[in-house]
């Protein structure tokens, strides 16, 4: 292969000679001469899309030298007086649009743009800036964007689409609304962007900066070690991931080491932290999955077994639910509720949803082997998680392990065969959503039925008066059947409410799957029209429901309210005597609370139509009856988030004993006192609340709000003025 | 419990039961040529269940211990203990036929007498004070908690205090005499707060300190609200506010005083009924022991 012939030329008054094709700017830059640019870097392709490189070649216009060949005897000049005035012109008019100082400005102090300002010696612009902004986008876990700061130069679609060949940054609009966009302009976090970091170390400005988390670094423990960068670079799933990026977020990653039998988290504990096991087994479990909520068969006395007899308990079997059921944790497997046990290895990762979204650990995981695993920020975290290959792994992972006992744990599933679950596997997506991102809308057509895997889903339905929040689901639950069963369109729109993770079956499936198993379609018949009868009263009850103070206390949301007419109440404490002695001593009924009228609403729970106690729960454990009571399982494994979310505080935490492992002395048992959430569960054991039983001056009730106060409701309805 | 038209079916039953039993008695007492006895056949009848009413009413208390036991809602036996334990009443009257007896009889009639009435007065109560008590104290609280709130409410008012007139040594202001605290006072105070500041530390905080401090001013709430009027004339605007939480809180507190003493009456009369009503029962036992056997 024979060398590109030689070309002569002047820059600057110096004679250089370079290969032809080379650009002005690489032979400048060959020669030691600078010339200012900002959209062009040497690993990119150039665009002259800045033009503050601009030189001087003699021709009727100045060119851009990152884009300029050099030609045989031409001559350049790079800073005479004209090219620095227009230079100076190009900055100045740049810098008057420019949010200075940008956020890399004040982050490192090395913004191009803002650098080269103070060369010329700018300080005010004399042009004024746009009128309107163009905003910012704080969607992506790892990556800040700020358009405002944006000058256009194409440096990071350059770095996403040919150096990294991601594909998903590009330009979008003309003129004045010219700008970058991720795919079809979707905000960065909802996008297909894979966080390689790779368009924030290109940006020559603050447009695109590393996004500064909560904890930028992890927390050192003694036996923490730190993980160098070229540690990082040869993990397989930081793979494609930027030096600089992931030097950036080298603190919020530390390898650490477990002996067996050391505790690697524990349940009910707040972290901000996920674990990445690379070498090692380590075991997962729940402690005392059975207290305080059962009390039946458990007294051995006489007077006890025939206090028990008195009572005349129901039978306590939940029809809902199948004889195996699963408790769902923050790890890529479902507990079975008879022996919460499971076992991780190298490859599995653990608490995601404790990292993305702050919620308590779901469980306890103990170093089985002695364990090395990476734990690391959500900054990390979600750079892993949009890693191709990472995420390819992980799917697999979670296809073969998880998808059966998550469909299984399913009541509605259970009949579902092997076979049939195993060509789901191949079939079946698993996506991921942000806080905020729609996962289907109102009024769209149906095209896929939806598993929650991991997170919270908001269900909502738009009326005139507004959004109307039917359910909050959580893992192990669906959405998105009634559509498909009717062929209609969605009734409700769903939305992550927080980091989302769901598991879709195509309508394709789903329509196989009802067709060969007409029990699955039967139960899920069923509970589409019980979801649709309770939206219809919801609905009902929120347009025939006029009083204000009503509203205002919230009582419109209570399904059934513990109501005290004080009338009548001699303020004998019967109804709280009766709820201890009915829970073990803890009473789950204060009598305090708002009043109505001449009502007292107890504080007690009121089994709310849009319970935000249910959302966050890391094990699943406070949910919904079929028949839409709130219950607490007995898993409640003490984090106390039902009791923060409750915002009528009728969920209260209280010390129960429970006997744990001894660790590293199989068999022994060890009595350590645990909390646990409580709340009003009916009585559901009985035919009627205690309270309400034992009052003996028939001042307590447990009523439906609406029918209850259907009287003043309407004498409120005839008094309200119309506005 | 509050006695209405849901009483009218043990209402009406009682008064059947009554009547029967009257007219029988009137039979009996006329054809007994030596007048009604407890002894006779008739008599023991009412004798009997004269004290079966008496020991269902009495069973109440025990039913309360286990209110979770499915025996009957409590409010049935609630009903059943006024209505049967008032209709004991007539039924031991003509048991006795309206003799007192000897000593053991005579102080079982009087016990059953002081019960019953003490029942009456005590479900008077319970049909009037809850009303009386919705009505007259919106901001009740558990009766547990009371004297937690009313310490609640003593701290809150130093801090409001103390947040415009400056530190007030408020613990040895309440020890001190009256005036050597307003000098106390005097010296940290500007002359623009020093009337709230004498007003708290004379007035205000011995009333919030004081349980029984009924014979001042702020217990009274016509003359507390002229008392804030007043020293509303001698304060700046600015402080008005802070005027009105301090009166606020002395309403709270006349409130809490009032529903201490509301409790004491709904609940007071229980000392006398229970404790004479065990004593019946069980000398009830002893004079039917005694009876049968001699």
């Amino acid at each position: 292969m024979s060398a590109s012939p030689l070309v002569e030329l002047t820059i600057d008054g110096k004679k250089v000679s370079v290969p032809a094709g080379t650009t002005i700017f690489d032979a400048a830059r060959m020669h030691d001469i600078e010339i200012p640019t900002l959209c062009h870097q040497q690993n990119e392709k150039p665009v002259g899309v800045c033009r503050v490189c601009v030189v001087d070649v003699g021709a009727r216009v100045y060119s851009a030298s990152c884009i300029r060949p050099v030609e045989p005897g031409m001559v350049v000049k790079t800073a005479d007086d004209g090219v620095k005035r227009a230079r100076h012109t190009l900055i100045e008019l740049l810098m008057s649009d420019h949010p200075s100082p940008c956020a890399r400005e004040r982050q490192s102090s090395d913004c191009e743009l803002e650098a080269l300002a103070k060369q010329e010696q700018i300080t005010a612009p004399r042009y004024a800036p746009r009128a309107s902004r163009r905003g910012a986008d704080n969607s992506s876990m790892s990556i800040a964007v700020d358009f405002d700061a944006c000058i256009l130069c194409d440096r990071c679609i350059r770095g996403c689409s040919d150096i990294r060949e991601n594909f998903v940054l590009g330009r979008m609009g003309k003129g004045i609304t010219a700008g970058i966009a991720f795919d079809s302009n979707e905000p960065m976090g909802e996008s297909s962007c894979v966080s390689c970091g790779e368009c924030m170390v290109s940006c020559p400005t603050g447009a695109l900066t590393n996004k500064i988390v909560t904890q930028t670094a992890i927390a050192r423990t003694p036996d923490s070690q730190p993980v160098a960068l070229e540690e990082l670079q040869e993990l397989p799933f930081f793979e494609g991931v930027s030096g600089t990026f992931l030097s950036l977020n080298r603190n919020a990653v530390v390898r650490r080491h477990f002996k067996p039998g050391e505790v690697i988290c524990r349940e009910g504990e707040y972290g901000s932290t996920a674990f990445y096991i690379l070498e090692g087994k380590a075991k997962v479990s729940i402690a005392s999955p059975m207290a305080h909520v059962k009390t039946k068969g458990k007294v051995r006395n006489f007077l006890g077994k025939l206090s028990s007899k008195l009572t005349q308990r129901k039978n306590d079997e939940r029809e809902e639910e199948t004889s195996q059921h699963w408790i769902h944790i923050d790890a890529p497997m479902d507990l079975n509720y008879d022996n919460p046990v499971a076992t991780l290895g190298a490859g599995d990762l653990f608490g995601e949803m404790t990292c993305m979204s702050l919620y308590p650990r779901s469980a306890t995981v103990r170093a089985e082997t002695a364990c090395t695993a990476l734990e690391m920020l959500r900054n990390v975290l979600d750079i892993m998680q949009r890693n191709k290959t990472f995420r390819a792994r992980l799917d697999q992972s979670y296809r073969q392990r998880a998808l059966d006992s998550h469909l299984r744990a399913v009541p509605v599933f259970a009949e579902l065969t092997d076979e049939f679950i195993g060509g789901l596997r191949e079939s079946v997506e698993l996506l991921r959503f942000t806080p905020g991102q729609v996962i289907c809308r109102q009024g769209e057509a149906a095209d896929s039925f939806y598993l929650v895997r991991i997170g919270f889903v908001k269900v909502s339905q738009t009326h005139a008066g507004g959004e109307m929040v039917l359910a909050y689901l959580s893992r192990g639950e669906y959405f998105g059947e009634t559509a498909l069963l009717e062929n209609t369109l969605r009734s409700a729109t769903c939305t992550a409410l927080d980091h989302v993770e769901v598991v879709r079956i195509s309508a394709q499936d789903f329509a196989s799957m009802t067709r060969r198993f007409p029990g699955v379609r039967q139960k899920l018949e069923q509970v589409g029209q019980e979801r649709v009868q309770m939206n219809r009263e919801t609905l009902v009850m929120i347009n025939s429901t006029p009083l204000e103070s009503f509203l205002k206390q919230g009582l419109m949301e209570a399904q059934s309210l513990l109501l005290l007419d004080l009338d009548s109440c001699t303020r004998c404490d019967a109804c709280v005597k009766a709820c201890a002695d009915a829970h073990d001593g803890v009473t789950r009924l204060v009598r305090e609370g708002l009043r109505f009228d001449h009502y007292l609403v107890a504080t007690s729970c009121r089994q709310c139509l849009d319970p935000l106690c249910m959302v966050g729960c890391p094990v699943g454990s406070i949910r919904r009856r079929n028949s839409l009571e709130v219950i607490i399982e007995d898993w409640c494994i003490g984090c106390g988030l039902c009791a923060e979310n409750c915002p009528y505080g009728n969920i209260n935490m209280h010390p129960f004993n429970v006997f744990t492992d001894v660790p590293g002395m199989p068999g022994q048992k060890k009595a350590i006192v645990k909390q646990k959430a409580t709340s009003c569960d009916l009585c559901s054991d009985f035919a009627e609340p205690s309270c309400v039983y034992a009052c003996p001056h028939d001042a307590a009730h447990r009523v439906n709000p609406r029918n209850f106060f259907a009287n003043l409701l309407k004498q409120g309805a005839s008094t309200t003025p119309e506005s | 419990m509050r006695i209405d038209r849901t009483h009218r079916a043990w209402l009406i039953a009682s008064l059947i039961i009554l009547g029967v039993a009257t007219a029988i008695y009137v039979v009996y007492a006329a054809s007994s040529p030596a007048g009604p006895s407890g002894g006779s056949a008739i008599g023991l009848t009412f004798g009997i269940a004269g004290s079966l009413c008496m020991i269902f009413a009495g069973l109440l208390a025990a039913r309360k211990k286990v209110p979770v036991w499915r025996l009957g809602r409590a409010q049935t036996w609630m009903r059943g203990h006024l209505w049967l334990g008032l209709l004991s009443l007539p039924l031991i009257l003509f048991h006795g036929g309206f003799k007192f007896g000897g000593p053991l009889t005579s102080v079982l009639m009087v016990l059953l007498i002081v019960v019953v009435v003490s029942g009456l007065f005590g479900a008077v109560l319970q049909h009037y004070m809850p009303p009386l008590m919705t009505t007259r104290i919106p901001m009740e609280t558990i009766f547990e908690q009371v004297d937690r709130v009313r310490a609640q409410l003593l701290a809150e008012a130093d801090e409001m205090v103390e947040a415009v007139c400056g530190p007030l040594n408020l613990q040895n202001v309440a020890r001190a005499p009256r005036a050597r605290s307003a000098v106390a006072t005097a010296t940290i105070a500007t002359t623009d707060t020093l009337p709230l500041c004498n007003f708290y530390s004379r007035d205000m905080r011995p009333f919030l300190q004081q349980e029984r401090a009924q014979d001042r001013a702020l217990s009274n709430q016509i003359k507390a609200a002229g008392s804030f009027q007043g020293l509303r004339t001698l304060l700046p605007a600015e402080l008005h506010d802070t005027v009105k939480n301090l009166e606020d809180i002395c309403e709270e507190e006349r409130q809490l005083r009032r529903q201490i003493r509301y409790h004491h009456w709904l609940h007071g009369w229980l000392l006398l009924h229970v404790p004479l009503s065990l004593a019946l029962l069980l000398l009830g036992c002893a004079h039917a022991i005694m009876a049968l056997r001699y």
